[in-house]
């Protein structure tokens, strides 16, 4: 377990701690941040003659930005297909990833056959570069929606699969003497205490499987496909709009920030005990 | 005063007014470091129905080993453990387990808190009347709806005698179950239990660091020696209920038994030295 712990670092850094991640959108040291961040933009472009296809300026990237958001949802120019494409593909991606990484996680937590069974290769994946399998699996599902979907599954399976896996081997030995001394059921058990137990590590795993999903699927656009946020990119870039391709990108950060604003929201409706609890 | 050599003491079979025969018990486990603990030496008591047991010892000596022995969480060495007349074997329904620190589970309100029992391992009986009825008697009447983290450590260990209680068990098996409150709130739990013992007549086994809960409480004080626990003496307490703390510290008796379980454990630090 201690090994465990160890060698899953880097997905664990996220592990639950209630003092993480207070600066929210309401936090006027993040809006500070943004301000100066925008007038140091600006500062730089006027002042040291960046030209514009190494760092555009504020105004061209909101043009950008406009021309993108102020048309019709339909229209092919707008950046609402694409987001839509993307982010349907993302979702499916992460629904699935999040789902296996559950299931095969509590299995290793509840079965230690099945945990020596699975976590040399779930380790083994987990250390490689998944955005280098990425090409590999365009080859085995197309340059349509499955590819897409495939590589967010994969990206979301790995943070909730040793989150849970974590998380459900972390509960009190009391806690499960109790459910003991009380005959329950192995699956009473992991659904009274355990997954309960489990559930900030399960969001924490949640938290990083969202971006990680949207990060798959525009990785996967990146290597082939008709739409999706992913083309918007690679078409500006193939014409030099660097404004279009840093307008592309402040949607993606929005979606992000948005994305994990919404599991924070749904964390706190879920795991209500553990938010009260440090009042 | 009754003090018995366990090692001489004749085997007896458990008589028809034995609740929990606890026969030539020993138990060795193997620490996580790998060296083999041997926790419990021959242990032997007889506990009669409706019976107020407590269990006082140095830290470490065992008490709560016996504790999870009859509550059938581990399995012993050697001997023979019946819980009326039944070999032990695991966790029994006739048994309620109160723990140190309550456990209760922080994700439930305290009314499923105290519930759980009549939802899990096969039972399925109505909640409803026997929780509130429970509930009431301990004072948590209002607080049902509370979760565990809202209320403090004396009520949520009211909360954990009840979740005991739910199954209406013959026997209560305490561990330390007032170990973590202050003196006060201890004194009145103590008042309290002292009350629900004498309203229902369970039979309670409860262990304890303190001379003075274990004389307020017990018909019979059991006091254990250092590891490999044995038992030192078997004290009764012949002072009359109900007992108060004002009554109880003049009473003679009080002040005889208490003498004599702080000579037996301090002995049993010297020797420890």
């Amino acid at each position: 377990m201690t090994d465990l712990a160890n060698v899953a670092a880097p997905a664990l850094s996220s592990t639950p701690t209630k003092s993480r991640r207070r600066i929210s959108l309401g936090s006027p040291i993040a809006w500070i941040g943004l301000a100066v961040l925008i007038v140091s933009w600006i500062a730089a472009v006027n002042l040291l003659n960046i030209p514009s296809y190494i760092l555009p300026k504020p105004d061209a990237v909101l043009r950008a930005l406009w021309s993108g958001l102020a048309v019709s949802p339909t229209s092919p120019l707008g950046y609402y297909l694409p987001l839509w494409s993307t982010l349907s593909n993302a979702a499916v991606g992460c629904a699935i990833g999040v789902g296996l990484g559950l299931v095969i996680g509590s299995l290793m937590a509840e079965v230690e056959a099945i945990e020596r069974l699975v976590m040399p290769y779930a380790f083994a994946l987990q250390s490689l570069p998944k955005v280098a399998i990425a090409p590999l699996i365009v080859i085995w599902f197309g340059f349509g929606d499955g590819s897409k979907i495939a590589i967010s599954a994969l990206l979301s399976f790995f943070p909730v699969l040793i989150n849970s896996f974590t998380g459900l081997r972390a509960v009190e030995p009391e806690r499960i003497d109790l459910m003991r001394s009380l005959s329950a059921s192995r699956f009473e058990t992991y659904r009274i205490v355990k997954l309960p137990n489990a559930a900030p590590f399960i969001f924490a795993g949640l938290d990083m499987a969202v971006v990680y999903a949207l990060l798959g699927a525009i990785v996967a656009e990146f290597l082939g496909a008709q739409r999706g946020m992913g083309v918007v990119i690679t078409q500006a870039q193939a014409v030099s709009d660097v404004a279009g391709v840093f307008a592309a990108l402040i949607i993606l950060g929005v979606l992000g920030i948005v994305l994990h604003g919404i599991v924070r929201w749904c964390e706190a409706r879920v795991v209500h005990w553990g938010a009260n609890r440090n009042k | 005063m009754l003090m018995m050599d366990v090692e001489t003491a004749p085997r007896r079979a458990a008589p028809d007014d034995v609740l929990i025969a606890i026969d030539q018990v020993s138990k060795t486990y193997v620490s996580a470091s790998g060296a083999s603990v041997h926790a419990l030496s021959r242990i032997s008591l007889d506990i009669k129905p409706g019976e107020f047991v407590c269990v006082v010892g140095p830290s470490g000596c065992g008490k709560s080993t016996l504790l999870r022995l009859l509550a059938g969480l581990d399995g012993y060495s050697e001997g023979r453990l019946l819980l009326d007349g039944e070999t032990v074997a695991g966790p029994s329904r006739k048994v309620g387990v109160v723990f140190q620190a309550a456990n209760l589970l922080p994700w439930m309100t305290v009314r499923d808190n105290v519930g759980l029992p009549l939802r899990v391992g096969g039972q399925h009986a109505p909640a409803g009347d026997r929780i509130e009825r429970l509930l009431a008697v301990t004072g948590l009447g209002d607080f049902g709806d509370k979760y565990p983290y809202e209320l403090s450590g004396g009520m949520q260990q009211r909360a954990g005698i009840c979740r005991a209680l739910a199954r209406d068990p013959e026997i209560l098996l305490m561990d330390e179950p007032f170990g973590a409150l202050d003196a006060l709130t201890r004194e009145r739990l103590n008042l309290e239990l002292q009350r629900i013992w004498q309203e229902n007549r369970k039979t309670i086994l409860l262990i304890t660091h303190s001379i003075s809960e274990a004389i307020f409480l017990a018909d019979r004080v059991i006091v254990m020696s250092a590891r490999p626990g044995r038992i030192l003496a078997d004290l009764h307490v012949p002072i009359p209920r109900p007992r108060t703390f004002d009554d109880i510290v003049l009473h003679p008796d009080y002040a005889r038994l208490a003498k004599e379980v702080r000579g037996l454990l301090n002995a049993q630090e010297h020797g420890h030295d």
